[in-house]
């Protein structure tokens, strides 16, 4: 609810920049599944939209677009439209003949060359009456077996009247004129191939075989194929053509396979002797012996025979294994692989002439009869057209490479007004690869080619109105490559022009380019990407006429535009690479990366300039509806992933030049963008950081933790701002090392921000007003603790934003001591921010304490003035510092509490230093100061610190501890001082001193002074009068007990004194603390009235021997001589305050002496 | 920085956030390494968008810490650095005294820094205007001094030096002047502007001891 709430704040502003975008990122494969459909749904609106138009469109293409061709697409069944569609087709004028024809004098252009080179053969004057004479002279004349007996004659005639149009008196004098016509001479093409297992006839084991041939009827008419020496399986391979007439028919051909005997002596047969083989074989060999000895001659010996009736073969030709007979011989003799073929003798241009006339009208007849749907007719007739044909090209004599030429023309042609299957072609090519052509051919074929290519081109511009889940449509595409395959292989000879301008409107072709298949279909894959764009962009509408809907249409159209990329990858992409070496993905690729670059690129940069201006419109708190940048913003960089992602695809597809692509670079375009949007971000921060401090109830977000909601809030948005910048994934790595800096340095001001703000949400908390002090309170410990919260998160934060890999990017792209300086400068900031948001928390943790300083002010002076007699102050000031403490050590980190004492210790410090002040200018008596004092250590016990770790505070405490002193007891300390000070003496100018002493009998102090060494000289002879004077320190303690002194010793510097005193002490001394003997040398003026100071020494009741040891088996103790010099000590400054004293006037003015000052 | 990582918080300075501005190959990240590390490098390599450095300097007994970005000059970093204009307390604008060119670009500089730090116009902005490279030969010079004090006056700038960051001359009181400078408008500003301080102002940078929250930047 909370967090709704503050979203509500900017509308989700980070929610939709982090996780949103990156759910975008995530989901996106679902989404362009369902964009898929959706290309589906528009594709198959496309379809029906464009059916229609479809068919107006190949006829424009087809040239220049008369009316005919119109005609034929507008549905008309006039009947004059056929005969009109009969003589497009057949491309030469009808005669008066057909009185409803139109006579015709004007072609298609494209037609024209054809038109004009039949019109320079033989045929320029034959008309559709003579080819149907013709046709009807051939039905009444069929050849081959199959034809007459399956249809029958009737049939056949009144089918070619129908597919010829033919009125009933036309075609009746036809045909009577066609009865009356000679019977045509056919021949009969025999190819004698090969024969297997014959029996061998000569005495080797082997046979010499030839075959003869001939016709039943006709048996004097033979035909002999060479002779094949020694071998049972010849092959001859040899044609022959057999005159047949027409009621031969009935006919039979024989085929005899005869062992080849030549003219050979007697003498010859014994030479081969020893060729013979078996005893069949020398049975054979006698006999041939005998027969040549006796005849002088030579007889042929037949191996079997096969006879073939002439009605057993069909019109279109057989070849087939025949088996050789004997007469008397069950066995087979062999087998003779046969090629029968009838054939007239026609001329063959002129056959093939009329076979595509034929063809045209057949197929035209056909089609229309069928009605059968576009692309659909893949080259079977019914039977009797199927007769037809086959009987004529039996009865032209036409070649199988003949009939398809024909057939590739004639379909090709015709392919330009209703498409014939794919397929069709693909398989004629295939048969039409092969054979050589004359040159008459090559143009036949090259002029079918030109005529079939527009509509291959067409199938590929036009993929996307196809379903590309439909097997046809694969299995369509899959004949059309195949087509420009098996076209791109053959070599066209120079003076065809291919690809004439007017059967490609849709190409731009620039001069100077030669075409080739390959080149057309990438004008044609692009010219279909390009209509694709067109109608994304056009039908894609752009839902709401602002930037936000500008930004969604961009989003659309890149999404539709990959989407197609991804059915052209999935579909198509293998089948083109496969066929044809086209790589159609990429080529696509190509094409709508610079497309997108240039629809998209302009809006980007608007409308990321434009950013700004809106942000910035009177941004302040109460101002929650700057919502609109934010919109923008997220989609436009929605739109960025989008780019991205289609960059992404393109560097997978086009590997080796995805580098040149303008798209590449497309994160340019958005650079101002991020800039913009970067500080966008950084102000909505700030405008959600101050609702989540609003909206936080500063309790723990849960039990084990102690920040509270506004700092989970706070780095929600840090996390959100990581997310977007981790989707982002800029691709620059100059821009990624400074959006970096940028984003540190934005976070780093937005957890300052949060710092200040906490601050402030907590200001009036824990002021009790009753009792005049502050109570620190949870909700300021929760603070601290957010604050400390949002700083820890900062350095996992920075480390998140990928840094190093940028780091180590820049080395590379740059050098290593550039990305060592970008590497500082990131460090630095980091550091920079982590740094200014702790200065935040000791910040608020010295206000913290501020907000203690008077209560413990307070306290603190009212327990020095009322130590003795009032202990509940002392209570209540102990009651508050403690449970202050326990708050904050229970509340905060260790880290944080140890921060707290330390600004503790400082401002106690400052209270104590304040307070000694003010009352000692007030005079106030040493008891007030030993009073604070106690108070002081009473504190100091009950914070939790092992060690008072602050300096000054032990100075100050000293101040106060010395203050605290009796005057005596004052005195006393500056002389401990001084024997601390003067231990550590080895060497001095004054003097050393060497003394005995131990306690004896209990109170009972002797001491032995030995003598000085090296003193100073007083005198202006260079020497010193000295003497030595014993104090008991301190002095009020030992107040009556005499002070010994020495003999003086006149002029020297060594003085022996060599003296022993007994002191009797007070029987308590032990109890004395750190009593001291001090030894004072002196120099003894003249008049014993002035004597000078020449130094002192202290010996500590503690170094002194209790011992039974004799005096004179104790060492001998040096003494370095000193004489006091520092006047600043706080013992002596708390004397000289007390200015009424005095006592402690006496002694500064001595001390002075002693200092040798005075 | 070291000094600034204590457990007591030492750092009590003013944060002021100085941009360096300028041509491409006048000296600006030379300037201020100069004035932080007091180095100099004749052959450093060009910024990469841009770089940063804290400097302590001090001022009339009181210590300011300066966060100095220094920035690309070349036109293709302009992207990269204009995002950082924005929260700037001193703008540095600099150019090379051998370097007419440079020098005539200083307007260009000054816009593109008030349009993109989005300094409301009625503000009066320290900026400081530095002629590096007075070390050179006086045939090599382009500008003279007066030229960029004209300059500087027409456009309503009141503090301009020059500096040589390779001889250090003048590289510490370009800064301390620019400090300076901004005190003197500070001041001024404060007492204009107390009255917007109810509002809220949230382009407030990180300068927590601030004695005013309502300078140059705000939007109020």
């Amino acid at each position: 609810m909370l967090c709704f709430r503050i979203q509500q704040v900017d509308g989700g502003f980070f929610e939709k920049f982090g996780n949103l975008l990156r759910e975008h990122a995530e989901t996106t494969e679902n989404r362009e599944s369902e964009e898929k459909r959706k290309v589906e749904q528009i594709a198959e609106c496309l379809r029906s939209d464009e059916c229609a138009s479809t068919d107006t469109e190949f006829v424009a293409s087809s040239g220049d677009s008369d009316n005919e061709a119109k005609s034929l697409s507008s549905d008309s069944e006039d009947e004059k439209d056929k005969t009109d569609l009969i003589s497009a087709a057949f491309n030469f004028s009808l005669n008066g003949n057909v009185p409803r024809a139109k006579p015709r004098n004007n072609f298609r252009g494209v037609k024209k060359d054809e038109l004009r080179r039949q019109t320079s053969m033989y045929l320029a004057s034959m008309t559709i009456d003579e080819l149907y004479a013709e046709i009807l002279y051939e039905i009444l004349h069929n050849v081959g077996c199959d034809v007459s007996v399956e249809i029958g004659q009737t049939a056949l005639i009144s089918y070619a009247q129908d597919a010829f149009k033919i009125p009933n008196n036309k075609h009746n004098q036809l045909l009577s004129e066609a009865e009356k016509k000679e019977a045509p001479e056919f021949l009969i093409n025999v190819e004698v191939i090969e024969a297997k297992d014959l029996k061998p006839k000569d005495s080797n084991g082997l046979s010499d075989p030839f075959v003869t041939l001939y016709l039943a009827s006709n048996t004097s008419h033979r035909y002999n194929t060479s002779v094949k020496y020694g071998t049972l399986v010849p092959t001859w391979e040899e044609h022959f053509a057999l005159p047949i007439s027409d009621n031969s028919i009935d006919d039979t051909l024989c085929i005899e396979v005869w062992d080849f005997d030549p003219a050979e002596s007697v003498k010859e047969k014994f030479g081969r002797f020893f060729d013979v083989k078996g005893v069949k074989g020398m049975r054979k060999f006698v006999k041939e012996i005998a027969v040549a000895a006796a005849t002088g001659q030579h007889e042929n010996e037949l191996i079997g025979v096969a006879k073939i009736p002439l009605n057993s073969i069909p019109a279109s030709g057989l070849t087939m294994w025949y088996s050789l007979d004997k007469k008397n011989k069950a066995t087979r003799q062999g087998v003779i692989k046969i090629r029968i073929a009838f054939s007239a003798e026609k001329n063959r241009q002129v056959a093939a002439q009329e076979h595509r006339h034929m063809l045209r009208i057949i197929l035209l007849h056909e089609l229309e009869l069928s009605k059968v749907a576009q692309f659909w007719w893949c080259g079977t007739f019914s039977p009797q057209g199927e007769a037809l044909l086959t009987q004529h090209i039996a009865q032209s004599g036409l070649t199988p490479p003949e009939v398809a030429l024909c057939q590739w023309s004639v379909y090709t042609s015709v392919h330009q007004n209703h498409q014939l299957s794919f397929s069709l072609f693909s398989k004629l090519l295939e048969k039409l690869a092969k054979p050589l052509r004359s040159e008459e051919d090559l143009k036949i074929f090259w002029d079918g080619a030109k005529k079939l290519l527009p509509s291959c081109f067409s199938v590929i511009r036009k993929i996307r109105k196809r379903d590309f889940k439909d097997k046809m449509t694969m299995q369509q595409l899959t004949e059309v490559l195949n087509i420009l395959g098996n076209i791109k292989m053959m070599e066209m000879p120079a003076d065809v022009d291919l690809f004439p301008n007017n059967m490609y409107p849709w190409v731009t072709f620039s001069e100077d380019t030669k075409r080739d298949i390959l080149t057309v279909v990438a004008d044609a894959v692009q010219q279909g990407a390009d209509d694709w764009f067109n109608h994304i962009t056009e039908n894609n509408v752009q839902q709401v006429e602002n930037d936000v809907g500008r930004l969604q249409y961009l989003i659309q159209a890149i999404q539709l535009v990959k989407s197609d990329l991804q059915k052209a990858l999935e579909f198509y992409d293998k089948l083109f690479q496969q066929t044809i070496n086209f790589q159609y993905a990429k080529a696509l690729y190509v094409f709508y990366q610079a497309k997108i670059s240039a629809l998209a690129e302009p809006d980007v940069r608007n409308i990321c300039k434009s950013l700004k201006k809106l942000s910035f419109t009177g941004f302040t708190t109460n101002e929650t509806d700057s919502n609109e940048p934010l919109k923008e913003g997220t989609t436009l960089f929605e739109l960025y992933l989008a780019l991205h992602r289609f960059v992404v695809l393109g560097k997978g597809l086009c590997q080796t030049d995805s580098d040149s692509f303008h798209i590449r670079n497309f994160y340019q375009w958005f650079h101002g963008g991020v800039a913009q949007w970067l500080d966008i971000a950084v102000f909505k921060a700030l405008q959600r950081i101050e609702k989540a401090v609003e909206l936080d109830k500063l309790v723990p977000v849960d039990t084990t933790v102690r920040y509270s909601s506004s700092a989970v809030d706070t780095i929600s948005i840090f996390y959100q701002v990581k997310v977007f910048w981790q989707q982002l994934n800029w691709p620059d790595v100059e821009g990624c090392y400074t959006f970096i800096a940028k984003i540190i340095d934005d976070i780093c001001r937005c957890c300052v921000f949060y710092a200040e703000r906490m601050a402030m949400r907590v200001d009036g908390m824990g002021v009790q007003t009753d009792e005049k002090k502050f109570e620190v309170t949870n909700e300021w410990c929760l603070a601290i603790n957010n604050i400390e919260y949002v700083r820890q998160s900062l350095q996992p934060f920075t480390d998140e934003l990928g840094m190093e890999g940028v780091i180590e990017k820049l080395a590379d792209l740059k050098s290593a001591m550039e990305a060592k300086r970008c590497q500082d400068t990131l460090n630095t900031v980091i550091a920079n921010a982590i740094d200014t948001v702790k200065n935040e928390i000791i910040a608020l943790l010295e206000t913290v304490v501020k907000k203690m300083v008077p209560a413990m002010k307070r306290l603190l002076i009212e327990g020095a003035e009322l130590f003795n007699q009032d202990s509940n102050s002392i209570d209540r000031l102990m009651l508050y510092v403690d449970s202050n403490l326990s708050t904050l050590h229970n509340e905060l980190n260790e880290e944080n509490f140890n921060r707290v004492l330390e600004i503790v210790w400082d401002n106690l410090d400052g209270i104590l230093k304040e307070i000694i002040q003010s009352n000692l200018e007030k005079r106030r008596p040493p008891s007030f100061f030993a009073n604070l004092h106690k108070t002081l250590n009473l504190m100091l016990g009950s914070f939790k610190a092992n060690d008072l770790n602050c300096e000054e505070l032990k100075k100050t405490e000293l101040k106060l501890k010395v203050n605290g002193l009796e005057t005596n007891d004052l005195i006393h300390l500056v002389h401990l001082n001084l024997y601390e000070e003067f231990k550590n003496l080895k060497e001095s100018k004054y003097g050393v001193l060497s003394v005995k002493a131990k306690f004896e009998n209990n109170n009972n102090l002797k001491v032995t002074v030995m003598n000085a060494r090296n003193l100073l000289a007083m005198d202006s002879n260079g020497y010193s009068d000295s003497f030595v004077r014993i104090h008991l320190l301190p002095e009020h303690k030992f107040s009556g007990i005499p002070k010994p002194k020495t003999q003086t010793h006149y002029k020297t510097l060594f003085p022996l004194y060599d003296e022993n005193f007994t002191v009797e002490l007070p029987t308590d001394y032990k109890s004395v603390e750190d009593g001291l003997l001090l030894f004072s040398v002196k120099d003894k003026d003249m008049l014993g009235y002035n004597n000078q100071y020449i130094g002192e020494a202290f010996l500590h009741f503690k170094d002194i021997d209790s011992s039974n040891t004799p005096m004179d088996d104790l060492p001998q103790i040096s003494l370095a001589l000193g004489r006091p010099t520092d006047l600043s000590t706080e013992a002596i400054k708390a004397l000289e305050s007390r200015l009424g004293d005095k006592q402690a006037k006496e002694f500064l003015r001595k001390l002075k002496q002693r200092m040798g000052t005075s | 920085m070291a000094s600034r990582v204590n457990m007591r918080p030492t750092n009590k300075n003013t944060l002021l956030k100085v941009v360096i501005l300028g041509d491409g190959g006048v000296g600006k990240s030379c300037l201020m390494n100069r004035f932080v590390s007091n180095q100099f490098d004749e052959h450093s390599f060009h910024t990469i968008g841009v770089e940063f450095l804290n400097k302590d300097i001090e001022i009339d007994g009181e210590t300011y810490t300066l966060q100095i970005w220094d920035t690309a000059g070349q036109e293709r970093f302009k992207t990269l650095r204009t995002p950082f204009y924005r929260g700037s307390d001193i703008c540095m604008l600099t150019y090379a005294v051998d370097d007419k060119h440079s020098f005539r670009n200083l307007q260009m500089w000054k816009n593109e820094f008030l349009y993109y730090a989005d300094v409301k116009e009625n503000v009066q902005f320290p900026f400081i205007v530095v002629g590096n490279k007075s070390d050179v030969e006086q045939n090599e010079r382009e500008v003279s001094q007066i030229e960029m004090e004209t300059w500087c006056t027409e456009n309503g700038i009141s503090a301009c030096i020059e500096t040589s960051a390779k001889n250090a001359s003048n590289v510490h009181d370009a800064f301390a002047i620019a400090v300076q400078h901004w005190l003197k408008l500070e001041t001024r500003a404060d007492k204009n502007d107390c009255i917007y301080a109810d509002t809220v102002d949230l382009t407030k940078k990180q300068s927590e001891n601030r004695t005013s929250c309502c300078i140059n930047t705000s939007d109020e």
